[in-house]
């Protein structure tokens, strides 16, 4: 019995330790190799001691200021999709879960299935309407595409976290005299905040790090820092490794500490997503 | 609140549909009969039935890249759900440190596809790359991707595995958590062993989460785009190409809009096809949830 | 049109523009009073106008009051947006990058002709441009593009490594080549392991370089496609031999241009063929490990084959999109920047000069010593295939085969085989 103990403890100590090696050494080697002196990063045999440097950081701010700008632009676009995505799904996810009628039902199916064409099927007609309505080479363009990729999947969670909230306190609300925006700002809203937050995560994730749609509309203006990160690796100078390191670095950590910090809400959003819609 | 009339509801429902309508769903449409048209720059849409769909599907390069995709799809995808499904019954057993071990599984969902390329392409390269390296120092043979086109389907494969396992694990972990502990408890009562208990038990509870979890990754799978573009360009000489590139290359190097159209298209079929048999599936749940 | 210097300010256009801004002001941040000037390009093209105290462009600027804002993109993408631009109604982009293998009698219509424009406001010295380059961008008829840089293409060599090998002088003959790269294949006294040759594998310049060694081609200017085949078989035959004798990176078929400056650079490779402007940043003390010994001679002929072979070159010329809205304020940018001073300056910023004069300029030769060698090369140069509207596809094609050949999957018998089956039907009726 002991031994068997034992031997299942072992087999769940390798079982972790390849988790572990899975999951996180690609993004150490990312990470460890940004402070690895030039010459290191590609020494046969691989050097796993070495003296750190912060040479490439310095060259990445010295040579690459399109990087940060792109990292200014990439915040400035994953604020706003997820702002417009959260407050758009929370006032359809509260309908959808207060109201049920057959016009409703099917539009939300609608919303479902429309959410299942694959995006770059509209990089074609996207270029002459975003020329039209002259928001060429402007942050609104991804803002409103990385949003609307996410709203279905949004307006879903919330009328799953909204149906969790008892109408009961709607009415109490309503009959202190509240409108229909005050109840959903003023008792939904905070009671529905896990669902919010879980929306956010999944915005902020695919927003901060999509390559297509920047790829194919963004300008100098705009350019994202995934984008930058890409040119990197195809430019014109040769491929820094050194550089290309500290830049996905830098692109990572935030969006990496964010999901750590949320990870229940993100948990709960899949969860919630997946088997509800 | 049910006596409200519905054009109250409108302004509340308005503007998830209006971003539908107008970024999803008007442009294809435009994409439908952009398809039934020859087109390129300097030249104005001429009517051509369904001449691009034919011209594609008798192409070889299409042909390849939706076999690639097939391909890619099906091995990624199965071999995900395998690893999820050992990832949630490992969970499940009782592990130390749950909620930090937690953490680590899901860090690659926070990876962009771009920065998972630069990580693997480096770990791989065919000259110094520290996996290449430990793999020759075991005298085990290398993944060959830049030469040999199974090799380079499989590290494509790898890398989408390594991006999306942290989805398929939730799905799957949460599936096993919701059932009750009384199961196993009556399992082993009645004299099962871990492997029967599994069978009798796990697996067709959590028979309904796995599908979605199939077929969600499905349908996400067949748009793969970045992994491929970023780490093959779809090479050596096209043979790792997928759908989604060949779709970009039409439009986007040889400015064919109606062929680049009718791919689109025919990705539009694909994933719908996929969708119905998940919507049937929901239909099922919740008929079975209603009784 | 728009050219009012400040002083030329009349009430009328003040209380105007002062209207218009009014009505504007919020979409338009405010120091635009200085005339925009939008240019897409490669980012190259904006990096040889230098910057700073190197700025060339910085006395006209300040002269005309023109700021220019670049838009910068990858070869392929920023052929895409501009044709994308220039089929718009109207476009903020008045001037445009185009290489010279692009313009179709379609696509060149969506760009204004330029010689009226030259006519009125004659670019200077206009006969010193390459003829050769000059009729690459004249599509029925009309000029639509006025050639800023050409990449034509040398073979470079690391004499250092030549010498540790004992090879006492650069190759003259295809063969000679084949066999100092295969001997260049070894491991170096500091350790690092040499590959004899690089180049890039989705570039049609590399296949058809060694076809014209052979005396052959791949599509010629009237469109005969592979006018000798033997020659390409020969060709393919000669790479694969390369490549099986590890004479080529084993990772050939993901190999980009930009491959081959880092492992020239690094010592990696002891050969490659890329366009002579890359002297520079072979040679450059900061990024390469062997300055001032990488250097290039014309890519040589087989032995076999003694008639004339002509250098693969690639051109690119500015345009101005029909619809652009300020024309003029375009011309003026392109005069400028196709003017002796420029293109000189350019040049030694690492920019094949369009001049046949900025040859023989000493400020060039002390840049760029392999400029001789360059001028030699130019003057017989041609494209790697002409434009037609599928040019694009039949060049993947082209190169898939190619490839498969290089790397042994198919015969070169086979590659030729499928080359014209596949591509004869992709050429113009």
């Amino acid at each position: 019995m002991r031994i068997d103990r034992l031997a299942r403890g072992i087999g769940k100590g390798v079982a972790v330790a390849a988790l572990l090696v899975w999951s996180l050494v690609p993004i150490a080697f990312v990470v460890t190799s940004s402070f690895k002196p030039g010459r290191d990063i590609f020494a046969v045999p691989a050097r796993y001691l070495f003296a750190p440097t912060l040479e490439h950081y310095g060259a990445l701010w010295s040579r690459w200021g399109v990087f940060f700008e792109g990292l200014a632009n990439s915040a400035l676009v994953t604020a706003g999709a997820m702002v417009v995505a959260v407050v758009s799904s929370t006032c359809a996810g509260y309908v959808y879960s207060r109201h049920k009628s057959r016009v409703l039902g099917a539009s939300l199916l609608f919303l479902i299935v429309v959410r299942l064409i694959p995006p770059i099927v509209i990089t074609l007609p996207l270029f002459p309407i975003v020329n039209a309505l002259g928001i060429n080479d402007t942050h609104l363009v991804l803002i409103v595409l990385y949003a609307t990729f996410f709203v279905s999947l949004g307006t879903v969670l919330m009328r799953t976290f909204i149906d969790q909230i008892p109408r009961e306190l709607d009415e109490a609300a309503a009959i202190d005299g509240a409108g229909r925006i005050g109840i959903l700002w003023g008792v939904i809203a905070p009671l529905a905040l896990p669902g919010i937050l879980a929306v956010a995560v999944f915005v902020v994730v695919f927003a901060w790090n999509e390559f297509l749609f920047a790829f194919v509309f963004t300008g100098t203006a705009t350019k994202t820092a995934p984008l930058v990160v890409s040119e990197m690796l195809g430019s014109i100078d040769g491929v820094d490794w050194g550089i290309l390191f500290a830049a996905s670095t830098v692109q990572l950590v935030p969006v990496l500490a964010f999901v750590i910090v949320m990870n229940r809400h993100l948990v709960a959003g899949l969860t919630a997503g997946a088997t509800k819609g | 609140m049910p006596n409200r009339r519905p054009r109250d509801l409108l302004p509340l429902v308005a503007p998830v549909h209006v971003l539908i309508l107008g970024v999803i769903v008007l442009p294809s449409v435009y994409v439908l009969w952009l398809s039934l048209t020859a087109s390129s720059f300097g030249k104005a849409p001429v009517f051509v039935w369904l001449d691009n769909y034919a011209r594609i599907l008798a192409d070889p390069a299409f042909r390849s890249a939706l076999w690639n995709t097939i391909v890619i799809v099906v091995a990624a995808v199965h071999v995900e759900l395998l690893l999820g499904l050992l990832l949630a019954l490992l969970f499940a057993s009782g592990l130390p440190l749950r909620r930090l071990l937690l953490v680590c599984t899901l860090a690659p969902y926070a990876v962009s596809e771009v920065v998972a390329v630069v990580a693997w392409r480096y770990l791989f390269d065919p000259d110094a790359g520290p996996v290449t390296q430990a793999l020759h120092a075991l005298g085990l043979p290398v993944l060959d991707w830049s030469f040999e086109p199974l090799h380079a389907m499989m590290l494509i494969a790898l890398l989408t595995i390594w991006l999306h396992l942290p989805f398929t694990f939730v799905i799957l972990y949460a599936a096993r958590l919701a059932i009750p502990a009384e199961l196993y408890e009556a399992a082993k009562i009645d004299g099962a062993r871990p492997f029967q208990a599994f069978r009798r038990v796990t697996l067709p509870l959590l028979g309904p989460a796995i599908v979605v979890a199939l077929l969600f990754r499905y349908i996400f799978a067949f748009r793969i785009f970045s992994e491929v573009w970023l780490l093959t360009g779809g090479g050596p000489a096209r043979t790792t190409e997928v759908v989604a590139v060949y779709l970009y290359r039409e439009a986007f190097s040889y400015n064919a809009f109606g062929t680049a159209a009718a791919t689109a298209w025919i990705m539009v079929l694909a994933s719908l096809v996929l969708a119905l048999g998940y919507v049937a599936l929901l239909r099922r749940q919740v008929d079975v949830d209603a009784h | 049109m728009t050219d009012t210097t400040p002083r030329g300010l009349t009430r009328r256009r003040f209380v105007a523009s002062t209207l218009g801004s009014a009505a504007a002001l919020s979409a338009v941040p405010a120091w635009a009073q200085a005339k925009t000037l939008n240019i897409l390009s490669h980012a190259v093209h904006e990096r040889v106008l230098g910057k700073d105290d190197g700025d060339l462009l910085r006395d006209w600027k300040a002269a005309n009051g023109v700021e220019l804002v670049f838009t910068t993109f990858d070869s392929n993408p920023l052929q895409d947006r501009l044709f994308r631009e220039a089929s718009l109604p109207v476009t903020d982009f008045a001037v445009g990058y185009i290489i010279d293998n692009r313009p179709t009698s379609a696509i060149a219509a969506l760009f204004e002709p330029l010689g009226p424009l030259n006519a009125v406001a004659p670019i200077e010295d206009f006969a010193d441009i390459a003829p050769g380059l000059i009729q690459g961008l004249t599509v029925d008829g009309n000029l639509i593009g006025i050639p800023v840089r050409h990449a034509t293409g040398g073979l470079f060599y690391n004499e250092a490594l030549l010498e540790e090998a004992g090879i006492a002088a650069p190759p003259t003959t295809l063969e000679e080549l084949i066999e100092q790269a295969k001997k260049l294949t070894f491991t170096a006294k500091d350790g690092t392991p040499v590959t004899g040759m690089i180049m890039a594998s989705d570039l049609a310049v590399f296949p058809v370089s060694f076809a014209r060694a052979f005396g052959g081609d791949y599509i010629t200017k009237d469109f005969k496609l592979l006018p000798k085949p033997e020659a390409m078989v020969k060709a393919l035959a000669a790479l694969n031999d390369m490549f099986t004798a590890g004479a080529l990176p084993r990772s050939y078929a993901t190999t980009k241009n930009d491959d081959q400056v880092t492992w020239m650079q690094q010592g990696r490779a002891a050969f490659t063929m890329i366009t002579f402007a890359r002297y520079a940043q072979f040679n450059n003390p900061e990024q390469s490990r062997f300055p001032g010994r990488i250097k290039a001679v014309q890519f040589p002929k087989s032995a076999t084959y003694d008639g004339p072979m002509a250098a693969v070159t690639e051109a690119w010329g500015m345009v101005i999109p029909r619809n652009a809205a300020d024309k003029d304020l375009a011309w003026a940018y392109i005069r400028e920047v196709a003017s002796r001073r420029v293109t000189l300056g350019m040049a030694r910023n690492g920019n094949g000069p369009v001049r046949v004069s900025t040859y023989a300029e000493p400020a060039f030769a002390a840049a760029s010593p392999v400029a001789g060698e360059e001028a030699k090369a130019l003057a017989t140069a041609r494209g790697a295939f002409p434009p037609f509207p599928e040019a694009a596809r039949a060049q993947q094609l082209f190169l898939e085969d190619v490839q498969l050949a290089v790397l042994g999957h198919k015969s070169p018998e086979a590659a030729v085989e499928s080359m014209v089956s596949r591509i004869t039907p992709l050429r113009p009726a």
